[in-house]
């Protein structure tokens, strides 16, 4: 490939790897990725790329012979490769095919430090799966939450570990970006549990029951009413 | 002939593109199922990519300017001759130049070319994703002032200046170094004619730094892409589950948090706040590995130290901050107990 040639592929990753990132910026569908912290981190990015695509372009067209760059070889389109990934790529937020590996924890400990957006002394119908999870690692009692009304959004994830009529409701939460994404659930009973196929978002309202999880007691929603519903513009929660 | 070939071959490749995006997005109209790992796996890698590349762009725009404005003997003569206060320097110069694991490599690089000692470099390498101004403050929001931030700016920053005066030992600081084949300012434009010679008016000079910004971001880019591409494999393949499992014990619960910081190879702004889901259930010298060797080694920086350095000296760099880390953390976990 001539050193020409080269500088216009070079011009044109700059450019696309900026459009990509300034087009999730503003798509929304940049939350299946990143925490929404971030969001100005990527518009800036997507800033800087462009800008430096446009100024390698009035390089190239000011002068009649590019010489060599040292970035110049076939490995240069490596960088074209998340570009790939994101175009060819449908968007698709994790779910439970990625639990495999990750697993599900019903105990979080992330109780901790000064910075935190979730609030302890919620509603107990506002509380999301992982304000839930996160209050009951602070109960020593799992009875004290029985008759307390529940209204939760996530997807369904079937455990060995669950009886027959029980499912668990799931949901990731992201505190940087998905590479750091760990998934919480409860444990939801209903006599139609077997019915209700992996990864379906569903939308459960309910009151809160002692149940049996791993050997211990355990809290549950019996649930009320289980509705499918399509997937949250914002997939995961952000602690 | 040429240019209409070069015109042909982009509107083509530009239809293409257009056409994959139009009507291939959904897979499963095309009559394909993908097996689910492998949208998975286009998640992580997308995930780990879009977070870290407007870091690396900042590296690489700090080295750009770098080249254009600030002269080797302005770099000779502000940095301490002596190799422990040099490497004293390095360690604390993240808060003069706030660049994050993937910014600061190609900054160090720079630095390099411009006859920064090597004892400065590599402390100022290993420390600036810890001792920087947004790590500290991420740090204190997820830990409060108390000992883990403490300890992990103390531990950070000695490891770093030991590891730098180690090779401060090498008689000859160059071959520590990949023959870099960088642009460099001095009488090297004839080399270089791609780039316009420094013209002495500002706007050509930014305009030059961001094109050598631009070069730099294909040759770094390249790693970090191939260095995320593993991460997110690994994340597909490996169980954490597993890997948590057996993370007990003093010395147990360090190797597991230490394997998982290069596993996840998530940026040192945010470290702190991931591991906070592990107070708690591990050993505080174990968080502690956590947020120490994670800044400093985890699988996209070592695709990208492996740019600088050559191998030998990236290899006995990794191994030297895996020790440190451990014995110090170990030492922790049995005496200290934060």
């Amino acid at each position: 490939m001539t050193a020409r040639r080269y500088a216009v592929l070079k011009i044109v990753m700059l450019l696309g790897l900026g459009l990509y990132l300034l087009y999730k910026t503003f798509s929304g569908t940049l939350y299946f990725y990143i925490s929404d912290r971030f969001t100005w981190l990527v518009l800036l990015g997507g800033a800087g790329f462009v800008l430096l695509g446009l100024a390698a372009l009035r390089n190239l067209l000011r002068q009649a012979t590019p010489g060599h760059s040292h970035a110049n070889n076939w490995t240069v389109l490596i960088v074209a490769v998340p570009l790939l990934f994101g175009v060819l790529m449908p968007d698709r937020p994790l779910d439970s095919s990625a639990l495999d590996t990750r697993g599900l924890t019903t105990n979080t400990g992330l109780g901790g430090g000064a910075w935190s957006n979730v609030e302890l002394s919620l509603p107990s119908d506002q509380r999301s799966v992982l304000d839930w999870v996160r209050t009951f690692n602070f109960a020593s009692d799992p009875s004290i939450y029985t008759g307390e009304p529940a209204d939760v959004i996530g997807f369904v994830y079937h455990d060995d570990r669950l009886g027959v009529d029980e499912f668990m409701v799931g949901r990731f939460a992201v505190t940087c970006c998905v590479a750091d994404a760990f998934a919480v659930g409860v444990i939801v009973r209903t006599p139609q549990a077997a019915d209700w196929p992996s990864n379906a978002w569903v939308h459960i309202s309910g009151q809160m029951a002692v149940g049996q999880f791993d050997g211990r007691s355990y809290p549950v929603i019996e649930a009320a009413s289980i509705k499918e519903v399509p997937v949250p513009p914002q997939p995961y929660l952000f602690p | 002939m040429n240019k209409v070939f070069n015109i042909l071959g982009l509107l083509g490749l530009a239809l293409l593109l257009l056409a994959a995006f139009l009507g291939m997005q959904n897979w499963a109209v095309m009559g394909f199922a993908l097996p689910d790992q492998f949208y998975t796996l286009s998640t992580i890698f997308l995930g780990i990519f879009i977070e870290a590349a407007p870091f690396l762009l900042m590296g690489t725009l700090a080295s750009g300017f770098v080249e254009v404005f600030l002269d080797r003997d302005a770099i000779q003569r502000l940095m301490p001759k002596n190799a422990l206060l040099g490497a004293v320097a390095g360690g604390l110069l993240g808060f003069i130049f706030p660049v994050c694991e993937c910014g600061v490599i190609p900054l160090t690089r720079r630095f390099f070319s411009k006859g920064l000692a090597p004892a400065t470099g590599i402390a100022f390498l290993l420390a600036s994703p810890v001792i920087n101004p947004i790590v500290v403050a991420s740090t204190y929001a997820a830990y409060g002032w108390g000992p883990v931030l403490f300890w992990r700016i103390g531990l950070s920053l000695f490891i770093a200046v030991a590891v730098g005066l180690v090779f401060a030992l090498q008689a000859r600081p160059a071959q520590l170094l990949k023959p870099t084949p960088l642009i460099q300012i001095s009488g090297a434009s004839v080399d270089h004619p791609h780039i316009a010679p420094a013209a002495p008016g500002l706007g050509p000079r930014i305009q030059r730094a961001l094109v050598i910004a631009g070069d730099e971001f294909f040759e770094m880019g390249r790693y970090l892409i191939a260095g995320s591409l593993v991460a997110a494999l690994l994340q597909t393949v490996v169980p954490q589950t597993a890997l948590l499992a057996v993370g007990s014990g003093p010395l147990l619960s360090v190797l597991v948090m230490m394997a998982l910081a290069v596993l996840l190879s998530i940026c040192s702004t945010v470290d702190a706040f991931v591991s906070l889901a592990f107070v708690g259930s591990f050993t505080s010298g174990s968080i502690l590995s956590f947020l120490v060797f994670g800044p400093m080694v985890d699988i996209k920086s070592v695709m990208l130290y492996l740019q600088v350095f050559q191998r030998k000296t990236v290899l006995y760099m990794v191994w030297l901050v895996f020790l440190f880390v451990l014995l110090a953390s170990v030492f922790i976990n049995l005496n200290i107990g934060i």
